[in-house]
């Protein structure tokens, strides 16, 4: 009783929809030119997620079930590539005479820790964080759009209970920039330091532990 | 040389890799097993940990999405 498999032959589809991207990004950048960006970068992303298989629930699910950190690290990197950059940004704008450090620099207290706790249970059970998801509807993997459905009810009705965290954690949490502190340098080479030191660790950890169920 | 099939379809992370987990370990020296999926992460998961275990595996796509990761048990 085996089925016939046949693969299709899908390249039709791709150019179709590459030229649509195409014309899309042209309609979008003259109605606003960030519009034109954002789905630029948007097909962008998508892409190298797809092709690359980053996953930041398997980066933080794999080193606990598999022993394997190697996503982990890739986080990592990203995060040490993401440091230098933000920074520059950050730095030439408030070089520049902006007010506000550009960025989602936000609180932290309690409630980042109480978000990450609800966020991790929830995206290892559903196998995908929010690009994750995106990114696996886009290639064809049915399931995940009762993941997005989900999705979607979880961010209103965080929505809905945002005043209440805002009340009680937010308004008396600590809004720390590590410039600050060490300076735009010394900011820089702490946090890369930091990041050297965790990657270290997470290789070693994925060297020694081979998990077999 | 027993050759066991594990249905891993629409499953998603990390049940795939921890269904092979689970049947590789009551497999017998020698037996293959195959895993089949339509997850693209699972195989790269499973792949990447059956590398670890220094097992030979060889990943084919049998169709759109659909894969077949075969495993021999060497150990």
């Amino acid at each position: 009783m085996k089925k016939v498999k046949t693969k299709k032959d899908q390249r039709a589809y791709f150019w179709f929809f590459s030229f649509l991207a195409l014309i899309l990004i042209f309609l979008f950048g003259i109605t606003s030119p960030y519009l034109g960006y954002y789905w630029l970068f948007g097909i962008l992303f998508g892409f190298v997620l797809q092709k690359s298989r980053f996953c930041f629930a398997a980066a933080f699910r794999d080193p606990i079930i598999a022993g394997s950190t190697s996503l982990f690290r890739a986080v990592l990197v990203a995060m040490a590539i993401m440091t230098v950059f933000f920074t520059l940004i950050q730095y030439n704008a408030v070089q520049g005479g902006a007010l506000t450090i550009p960025g989602r620099i936000s609180p932290v207290g309690v409630h980042t820790i109480a978000g990450g706790f609800i966020f991790g249970i929830g995206m290892v059970i559903a196998g995908g964080c929010a690009t994750g998801t995106l990114m696996r509807i886009g290639e064809g993997f049915f399931m995940q759009v009762i993941v997005l459905i989900g999705f979607l009810i979880g961010t209103l009705w965080g929505a809905w209970d945002y005043p209440w965290w805002e009340r009680v954690f937010i308004s008396n949490s600590p809004t720390l920039h590590l410039a600050q502190y060490f300076g735009w340098t010394g900011a820089v080479i702490f946090q890369l330091v930091l990041i050297a030191v965790l990657y270290y660790i997470a290789k070693k950890y994925d060297d020694q532990n081979n998990i077999l169920l | 040389m027993a050759e066991v099939r594990l249905d891993c379809l629409y499953e998603a992370c990390p049940i795939p890799l921890l269904k092979t987990m689970q049947s590789l370990k009551v497999l017998n020296q020698g037996d293959v097993l195959i895993v089949e999926t339509d997850h693209s992460c699972a195989i790269k998961n499973i792949a990447e940990w059956v590398g670890k275990q220094k097992l030979p595996c060889e990943i084919i796509e049998v169709s759109n999405g659909e894969w077949e990761i075969y495993i021999r048990k060497e150990r």
